[in-house]
């Protein structure tokens, strides 16, 4: 088994810079095809093409922010194309009619497309995928309809000429300040969508795209994450819009059709949803070649890129530039095999740490559940559950299947709320509150089925778990972060095995420093090695740090090797609870272990 | 001063009977949305401009028909939206297959209603045509009403009543009721999920199909039509709470009297922004609608 410690000798037989993404690749060959066309027909004295990428480079940094949308915020939003209409009208009304100062028209623009964003802002905050779909695209119908309507504002089908001639001129001839502005915000725009993605506001998004029940389990309120895109996207958005009058110089109703906002949205399907080269990629192929190569047939365009797009979606589904990259991460992806990913050094780790104080036996509880009842319809999930768990203790949760364990700890960590009962977490009553405010107070949970997000290495996956922490890791752990990083930077979660994800998870939700953890069924498809291995970290985690522990488990073994007490369910109701020696004894408790899941 | 509000009776007549006439096509379109969603967990965006087809198959074969010719082409036109939608849901669930690919319908979907749209345009041209149907005009409450409003509200009671019959009464209604309730369970207990998927497509293509042949004589039949049937077929299904048939019943002549109401008052154009904003408000403050079911969370 030569390969099973090859991530330790990671330079040995593999390509050294294999990278788990190439984000900063493309960001470099993005900019440098945003500066050659934006920039290159000028240079050369080629006005049509000159023309034509200004407007090009205005729809990629719409479409860049589309992507970020899309992806990272996992908004699907067919309205971006009314945005863009929002700034462009916002200045053309304020200073092209009205002769407001130019300052105050650009940020007429910008508030005007800010406002549109919170339109669909608003709704996310409480509903998420296809309704804020509907919500955008109807605001994308609904436009132009006005902009027809309000003749008196905005001139109707007549438009809107609006020229602002300091742009005309320029610091180099040939080079106008209006092409070294278009060509700068499409590269902002792709550098803010990479920037986003280092911060740990931009894993906060994606978690909350991807998994809702793990961000809110870590602290994050997902109709925030939503909203937040949506405004952001829509700044931006703005701000191309204000660009888009001084660059083509008219605006009216008809350039800001539902078929634009389908462009943007199509561009980045067809590109490659997620890759930072998508866009650029995919209004090239949506909009320029259509735009060039059937100017004698422009009514055919909609069908084209709607054929395209379909056809994308159902051969390639990661598009032209992430059907490279997923071709690229085949042949160069690293992790994986038998012992890709363990506790050890982890576990390692906590154990050079000093002895946190260890409350007194017997102290107040971390947690206290009084009376909980919790009903979906007809079944009873919870009858009057009491529960106390305390500093330094390792709890075990048995009982059979559907006897409300996974219950009982969805409403610890707020994930469903309490028919009727109290429940304080470090002396507070949380009865009420949402699972991020609960996760924000100091618990952290993990899943029956590992919450691991594929499109980050292993160590972004666990370095989630760092961004929900209240306090800043000390110098000792930063020390050993730096080491998991280290070995963990560049792999991908996709080659791990089923219990190395549990065990991602189980790291992740420790790093997040939590003063009392439930883990959900964590021993299920581990090794008895990695069992073994997580037992130790459980004990180093109740005995040194003198955190809480809630372990739901059927590995009776397991349950009755590390836990302190035990607490026992039977169809919603606390059936036993006490120390483990006494519990075997226990009648109440016997047939759990003659049943199937010790034999 | 409310006086001034007011209008006349017939006037309200009007409003009201408009209102519930195309608010009943709403409600169809509705149906046929919960239909599929209900069945794949999918929302057809192209629903609309399915809709359409059927009213462009009216306009192709049945203008001006007399009444055996006009029945006669509407069954074939609903067997052909229905056939071109079950074409449409096989299409949209192939990319499903996989595990990982999970929103592809979202994009497939709005993919083809444009397909759709763009391939009438350049046959039909973009302006809207007229239909003239075999029904009379009518005088009802004083009010003289073109037949087409009064099939309009007795298609959507015929398919409620019809689709809650197929759903509860018969074992392939009954097994597309089961996939509402939990896939992997439908599939355990030997239910073919794929093939039910494509008959819920299109039995929406049927009711969407049939209902836009009829109705043909009360909307304008231009291709970009089917963006606003859509959008407050949407809403219809919103309000009435998503997945619900019954909703529907309340939630599409409510969007379309408050359209009928946005159109008197304000003026026609006006119409989409209420929906807009009635859409807004309900996803904001009642999002499981009137007859929603809480979705079960699972963790």
């Amino acid at each position: 088994m030569a390969a099973a410690d090859a991530p330790l000798r990671p330079a040995a037989r593999r390509p050294p810079a294999a990278s788990f993404t190439s984000d900063r690749q493309q960001l470099a060959i993005g900019i440098l095809l945003i500066l050659l066309t934006g920039l290159g027909p000028s240079l050369l004295g080629n006005s049509y093409w000159e023309h034509t990428f200004q407007l090009v480079n205005i729809y990629i940094a719409v479409a860049v922010l589309q992507n970020l949308l899309f992806v990272d915020a996992g908004q699907k939003s067919f309205g971006q194309g009314a945005i863009l209409g929002l700034g462009a009208y916002g200045l053309a009304i304020a200073s092209g009619l009205n002769g407001l100062p130019l300052g105050l028209g650009l940020a007429a623009g910008v508030l005007a497309a800010a406002a549109g964003g919170l339109l669909f802002a608003l709704p996310a905050l409480r509903v998420q995928g296809f309704h804020l779909g509907f919500v955008t695209m109807s605001a994308a119908i609904v436009f132009p309809q006005l902009l027809n309507q309000l003749d008196g504002f905005t001139r109707g089908l007549n438009g809107i000429s609006m020229a602002i001639p300091g742009l005309a001129a320029g610091p180099a001839p040939g080079l106008s300040w209006l092409t070294l502005l278009v060509t700068a915000v499409p590269v902002a725009a792709l550098l803010g969508h990479y920037g986003l993605r280092q911060l740990p506001l931009g894993r906060r998004m994606r978690i909350a795209a991807e998994s809702p029940e793990a961000a809110r389990s870590l602290g994050i309120r997902p109709g925030i994450m939503r909203s937040l895109a949506f405004v952001v996207a829509s700044v931006g958005t703005g701000i191309c819009g204000l660009l888009y009058v001084p660059t083509v110089g008219f605006i009216a109703p008809q350039g800001f059709l539902i078929e634009l906002s389908f462009v943007f949205f199509f561009a980045v399907v067809v590109g490659g949803r997620g890759q930072l080269l998508g866009p650029i990629i995919g209004i090239w192929i949506v909009f320029i070649l259509p735009t060039v190569f059937l100017v004698k047939l422009v009514e055919y365009r909609p069908l084209v890129y709607g054929l395209l797009t379909l056809g994308v979606v159902i051969l390639f589904p990661d598009g032209v530039v992430g059907s490279l990259e997923a071709w690229r991460r085949r042949r160069r992806q690293r992790g994986g095999g038998e012992r890709a990913f363990r506790l050890e050094a982890v576990t390692a780790l906590f154990a050079a740490l000093p002895d946190a104080p260890l409350p007194a036996p017997g102290g107040a509880p971390v947690l206290t559940v009084r009376g909980a009842s919790k009903r979906f319809g007809q079944v009873v999930a919870l009858d009057g559950v009491d529960f106390d768990v305390r500093a330094g203790e390792i709890h075990g949760l048995v009982g059979a299947n559907g006897s409300g364990k996974t219950s009982l700890l969805n409403v610890i960590s707020g994930l469903s709320l309490l028919d009727a009962g109290r429940y304080l977490l470090r002396g507070r009553d949380v009865t009420r509150r949402p699972a991020a405010a609960i996760a924000r107070q100091g618990l952290g949970r993990t899943f029956q089925t590992p919450r691991v997000f594929q499109s980050y290495s292993v160590w972004n996956n666990l370095r989630m778990g760092l961004d929900a922490r209240a306090a800043a890791p000390d110098a000792g752990l930063a020390r050993a972060l730096e080491g998991l990083r280290a070995a963990h930077g560049e792999e991908s979660p996709a080659l791990l095995s089923h219990g190395q994800r549990r065990l991602l998870e189980v790291v992740r939700v420790v790093l997040k420093d939590p003063s009392i953890v439930l883990f959900d069924e964590p021993a299920a498809g581990l090794s008895s090695q990695e069992r073994e291995e997580f037992a130790a970290l459980v004990r180093l985690l109740a005995r040194k740090l003198g955190k809480a522990v809630v372990l739901v488990e059927h590995d009776l073994d397991l349950v009755w090797g590390i836990a302190d007490r035990i607490t026992v369910l039977e169809t919603g109701r606390v059936v036993a609870s006490g120390l483990p020696a006494d519990l075997a004894r226990d009648p109440a408790v016997q047939h759990l272990f003659v049943g199937g899941a010790h034999a | 001063m409310l006086g001034q509000l007011l209008p006349d009776l017939d006037v309200i007549a009007t409003i009201v009977l408009r209102g519930a006439a195309v608010g009943a096509l709403f409600a169809i379109v509705a149906m046929s949305f919960n239909i599929v969603h209900n069945a794949a967990g999918i929302f057809n965006f192209a629903q609309g401009t399915i809709f359409l087809l059927g009213a462009f198959g009216a306009y192709v074969l049945a203008d001006r028909a007399g009444l055996p010719w006009w029945l006669a082409m509407g069954l074939v036109v609903t067997v052909a939206v229905g056939a071109f939608t079950a074409l449409q849901g096989w299409i949209t669930l192939l990319p499903l297959r996989s595990s990982v690919e999970q929103d592809s319908w979202l994009i497939s979907t709005v993919a083809v209603s444009v397909i759709i749209a763009a391939t009438l345009t350049l046959v039909f041209g973009s302006h809207g045509n007229m239909v003239q149907g075999p029904l009379p005009r009518l005088t009802i409450v004083g009010v003289r009403t073109p037949g087409a409003f009064l099939l309009a509200i007795g298609a959507m009671l015929a398919w409620y009543l019809g689709l809650r019959w197929f759903l509860r009464r018969t074992f392939t209604g009954l097994a597309i009721s089961a996939l509402s309730q939990d896939f992997d369970a439908a599939r355990a207990a030997g239910i073919g999920v794929r093939r039910l998927q494509i008959l819920a497509f299109a039995i929406s293509g049927v009711v969407a199909g049939s209902a836009g042949f009829m109705v043909a004589p009360m909307i304008s039949v231009s291709p970009d039509a089917g963006l606003r049937y859509v959008l407050n077929g949407f809403v219809a299904a919103v309000v009435g709470g998503i997945g619900s048939n019954t909703g529907t019943l309340i939630g599409g002549p409510l969007v379309g009297v408050i359209a009928a109401l946005t159109a008197f008052y304000v003026g026609g154009a006006y119409q989409d922004l209420a929906s807009l904003l009635v859409l807004v408000l309900i996803l904001m403050f009642m999002p499981q609608g009137l007859f929603g079911r809480a979705a079960a969370r699972r963790v």
